[in-house]
């Protein structure tokens, strides 16, 4: 099947109109020892035997029958109702981005509503209209710090910043000359701030820090922000959003910019993608800023509306000399991040970010009970790591025979955390499937 | 006036519910020098309330769904709700990113197929869907031409040469992947100027970025001669698939002579544009450049897929994960639903679209380039200017017409232009009425210019302050300063 | 005062050439929102890029009319940008250099020969 509306009858009429013959006429600038044939037989789908060919894709997919423990920068939560009720209007899905403002007010508005929402849990003093992903958002940011900074040509990276992340970082670092320098971790997974002390100078432009870490836990960054300040250098964090509901805010902790991925507001699994970068920043900052921006101002009759602005930084005007050559971002993915935050609003975040700790630290305590196991002491969030000390192999199979999958082999990352799981809990877990992760992994003991 | 959510939040109403507590879950706390101390100052609203905020934003926005959409360089074409439907399967949804192999087969199955389809469609041997838009697809594209050149030991060369009518993000691209980039003029036919590119041809050149059909709707008949030009000089092509909607199964850009290219899957595979993303934009390259491609790669070994994490030669990570699965999955079903068969039609009626509309509003703009255009078209509103009339105000005009304006003022080097790309999925009767609307809005411009020259005035509001947008800018809510 | 083809103004005050942009130029460009102004002390040769002038749709590279260190910048348009608007030629100067090679300026165009620029185009 196809969605071309035009048959028989209006093409010939239009054929008739623009003057030619048979459409071939139409691509006769095209080589004709490059052009194809047009096919012959019909080899696409209705639209039934598509539904059914996309349901026989997705039942070869057998993850969503285990209880889910994995993390490390994509968590499952619950996503309210009204999300996908109001990201699937047509006025939002089927739009294009608002460079018309006055037919765009509403996405807009959104997108100014999105950015104030960032603000309001890093505490930062703007935002933008989001980037691709926590990974690119972090790279932005680097490079963002190194064009403000254009005097120094330093940058250090926590180690335990997601591999992932550190990895685009690189990608987005590899053609230019600066150096970066990777801080190093102490075995209960945080920072060594002494090393870290050690690599800072006044050739650093910024330090990338990670709240909680990829190893879940909760480093010292008012302390560290404040010994990067004393050698002039910015501080980037990047943080999963929903620790700000509980644990301090990146204004708080001294921060210069905050990145991070919206994914736990609103944004399913979805094997990895679409989610949502955000970066906020203080206010001396912004028009090193990339992306999208969205402001507020006055129509002629001085009513109120909002429009896309500082557009001089982006592609589209400065091109070569654009903060970055981002054009199309996560909107959409945006939206169902805002809704998913105003869902939760002022109490409910801070509730629905207590849950997690909770439900972590309670099957945490429980593992920890087992002596074999043991965990790190440092304070974590809704994610920790937990050493089996023997080969994982054995462990993850014998969760997965009891519907478990039960987390991420660190060992994969991190050498010195062979046999150690790296273990996410949210509020989709309720007592009786931690209690059920918990006899699984009694019984492993025994073995 | 409008409120934002801010201005509609009221005490303790909240639309929240938390899944059942347990007692035994209570006696964890967080360390209290840990917690924040500004509580978060985000509004208090009920369920209905921030229904019906929404509600009235969808009715101040207007999508594909609700109107048409001629913008150039962008393809609107319709968004199929199928493809929704598809990407809402519970199967596809809940899957990690990182969850073993032998439990997502579905997932690796769609990306190894879909590539499949992609490289076949234009003549290329392999490719990744990790890119989560077309810039960042360009940026991919143009590290793994660095990496060709660096492992030749032909490291020296610098220079990436873009056309002056290049999309933005072009120079931007190869500017972030630390390159000079060298501009070539097009000629007054709007092709690249052969003789301009001969003359910035060098050992320097690491190469040249096109868009062909170009930003003008035009297609360069010299393509296979500016290829051998770049190719003989020892750089690479690298193709902006920004413009490959009229191309589907007609030419592809690998026989055109092109070495590394991407799509925009949201332009010309209909993956929806949801208010400016998420968009996706898969790069797809010959064998000289695969092993550059980024990781991780989806491999069919023995019956199963299989992801390759990690590859000598790989330029390495570009995305979190796997990239915008949830967009090249739409991407996905709506090529299947085509097939080849299907997708040519998409191109040529894309072009029977657009040359119509062409010849119908001819008579009423400038026309720059004569000859017959494949999916967009430039005109110039120039004619109107001791009117006082610009391109800009006849792009407002047509939104009380209930018709999105077309693309104003690119490509910057025409002036007072606008690119029209109406897409295959507009029927005639909507065609003929557009024509009809950009005649009532020239007699305007006639009889009432002002009319054209302060609109809307039909939308939520009038024209807006960008100047002070950006002087005083204001970009959140104001009360969140505490 | 002598003027480049660029559209930019020199003036040699007390030893320092005061550079802005033209009357002309300011037009072209339309409200000018934000000015991104060099860093004091700062070297450039003639025909460098030395100022950014940002309207909402476009932004304007200010080229240096010629070589010298940049001793001081109109930190008034940080906060008044409309200045340039307004007084390109006076109140809206962009910067103030110590030349390196006096004879540059006899590369430059004098008033008449600028107006007659303008008045071909």
């Amino acid at each position: 099947m196809d969605f071309v509306s035009n048959k028989g009858p209006q093409l010939q009429q239009m054929l008739e109109a623009i003057g030619v013959k048979n459409i071939e006429d139409l691509f006769c600038s095209i080589p004709e020892n490059i052009r194809l044939p047009r096919p012959i037989l019909d080899d696409g789908m209705s639209e039934y035997d598509g539904m059914k060919h996309m349901e026989a894709l997705s039942a070869k997919n057998t993850y969503a029958g285990f209880d889910n423990y994995l993390g490390a920068g994509a968590y499952e939560h619950h996503i309210p109702a009204i999300v996908n009720a109001i990201c699937s209007k047509s006025e939002f899905l089927t739009s294009y981005t608002p460079y018309q403002a006055e037919a765009s007010q509403g996405m807009l508005q959104i997108i100014f509503e999105f950015q104030s929402a960032i603000c309001a849990m890093t505490g930062m003093d703007v935002s933008n209209a989001s980037l691709y992903d926590g990974a690119s958002a972090c790279a932005e940011a680097i490079l963002m710090a190194l064009r403000h900074r254009n005097d120094r040509s330093k940058i250090l990276i926590a180690r335990t910043l997601h591999p992932h992340y550190r990895a685009v970082v690189e990608q987005y670092l590899a053609s230019h000359d600066f150096h970066v320098d990777y801080i190093p971790f102490h075995k209960d997974g945080r920072i060594d701030q002494e090393a870290f002390h050690n690599l800072l100078d006044h050739s650093t432009a910024a330090v990338l820090l990670q709240y909680p870490n990829f190893l879940g836990v909760v480093d010292d960054i008012k302390a560290l922000s404040s010994q990067a300040k004393k050698c002039g250098a910015l501080t980037i964090l990047c943080a999963n959003p929903l620790i700000y509901g509980l644990f301090s805010s990146a204004a708080e902790l001294g921060v210069d910019i905050a990145v991070g991925d919206c994914q736990p507001f609103g944004l399913p699994l979805q094997f990895g993608g679409p989610y949502v970068g955000y970066m906020a920043c203080k206010e001396d900052l912004v028009r090193q800023m990339p992306g999208r921006i969205v402001g507020e101002t006055v129509d002629t009759k001085g009513r109120r509306g909002f429009v896309l602005t500082l557009q001089a930084r982006e592609q589209h005007i400065r091109r070569e000399k654009a903060t970055s050559n981002i054009c199309t971002n996560q909107a959409l993915a945006a939206l169902a991040a805002l809704i998913g935050i105003l869902w939760y609003g002022k109490e409910g975040l801070k509730k629905l970010a207590l849950t997690n700790f909770q439900r972590a630290s309670y099957l945490k305590s429980k593992l920890q009970s087992l002596t074999n196991f043991s965990s790190s002491e440092a304070v974590s969030f809704n994610e920790f790591a937990i050493d089996f000390d023997r080969p994982l192999e054995h462990i993850m199979d014998h969760f997965r025979r009891h519907g478990i999958e039960p987390g991420l082999d660190l060992g994969r990352y991190y050498p010195e955390f062979k046999g150690h799981l790296l273990v996410a809990v949210t509020e989709t877990k309720s007592k009786m499937q931690l209690d059920h992760y918990y006899k699984t992994a009694v019984a492993i003991r025994g073995r | 006036m409008s409120k934002t959510i801010f201005e509609k939040s009221q005490r303790e109403q909240h639309a929240y519910s938390l899944p059942a507590d347990e007692e035994e879950f209570q006696r964890f706390l967080p360390p209290q020098n840990l917690l924040r101390k500004v509580p978060l100052p985000l509004p208090e609203v009920s369920e209905i309330d921030l229904t019906r905020h929404f509600s009235e934003l969808a009715h101040k926005n207007v999508g594909i769904d609700n109107v048409f959409y001629p913008l150039g360089s962008c393809t609107m074409k319709l968004n199929p709700r199928v493809n929704e439907w598809a990407a809402g399967l519970p199967g596809f949804v809940r899957t990690h990113p990182l969850a073993p192999e032998e439990t997502i087969q579905g997932n690796l199955q769609l990306i190894h197929e879909l590539l499949e389809i992609l490289c076949y469609l234009c003549g290329m041997t392999a490719g990744t869907l990790l890119s989560n838009a077309g810039a960042q697809g360009e940026f991919v594209g143009i590290r793994m031409i660095a990496s060709y050149h660096k492992k030749r030991g032909e490291g020296g060369r610098k220079e990436i040469l873009i056309p002056d009518n290049a999309h933005g993000t072009n120079p931007a691209t190869a500017a972030m992947a630390g390159y000079t980039i060298i501009t070539i003029r097009s000629n007054k036919h709007g092709d690249l100027d052969l003789e301009d590119l001969k003359n910035h041809l060098s050992d320097r050149t690491a190469g040249l970025m096109l868009t062909n059909p170009n930003t003008l709707g035009l297609f360069s008949s010299h393509i296979l001669e500016i290829a051998k030009l770049v190719h003989e000089s020892g750089g690479l092509l690298y193709y902006d698939g920004a413009n490959l909607n009229p191309l589907l199964n007609i030419v592809r850009p690998g026989d055109m002579g092109f070495d590394v290219m991407h799509i925009n899957l949201h332009k010309t595979f209909s993956t929806p544009h949801g208010g400016g993303g998420p968009g996706s934009g898969p790069v797809l390259c010959n064998d000289k450049l695969k092993e550059f491609l980024p990781v991780p790669k989806v491999e069919l070994v023995n019956g199963s897929y299989k992801l390759v994490w990690d590859e000598v030669g790989s330029i390495g990570r570009i995305a979190s994960f796997h990239g915008n699965f949830g967009i090249y999955l739409r991407a996905y079903l709506y090529a299947k639903l085509h097939g080849n068969f299907g997708l040519r039609k998409i191109a040529e009626a894309s072009v029977v679209n657009a040359n119509y509309l062409k010849k119908k509003i001819s008579g009423l703009f400038t026309v720059p380039f004569s000859q017959h255009c494949l999916h967009e078209f430039v005109i110039q509103a120039d004619n109107y200017i001791d009117r006082g009339i610009r391109a800009m105000d006849i792009a407002k005009r047509l939104l009380d017409y209930g018709v999105y304006a077309p693309t104003v003022y690119f490509p910057l080097i025409i002036k007072e232009c606008m690119l029209i790309e109406p897409t295959e999925s507009e029927s005639l009767a909507t065609l003929d009425r557009f024509v009809d609307i950009m005649h009532k809005i020239v007699e305007e411009i006639q009889t009432h210019p002002e009319l054209v020259k302060t609109a809307p005035h039909t939308k939520p509001v009038t024209r807006l302050d960008e100047v002070l947008a950006a002087k005083r800018p204001i970009l959140k809510h104001l009360t969140l300063n505490l | 005062m002598k003027y480049t083809e660029s559209h930019e103004w020199i003036n040699l005050q007390d030893g320092l050439g005061v550079v802005g942009v033209t009357e002309h130029a300011q037009k072209e460009l339309g409200d000018i929102v934000y000015v991104e102004l060099p860093k004091e002390g700062k070297q450039v040769k003639a025909g460098e890029e030395a100022v950014v002038l940002e309207s909402t749709k476009a932004a304007a590279d200010v080229y240096s009319p010629i070589s010298g260190v940049i001793v001081e910048v109109n930190h008034a348009l940080t906060k008044a940008s409309e200045l340039v608007n307004k007084s390109p030629e006076t109140e809206g100067w962009l910067f103030k250099i110590k030349p390196s090679d006096l004879k540059e300026l006899d590369k430059l165009l004098d008033p008449e020969a600028y107006q007659a620029m303008l008045s071909k185009a």
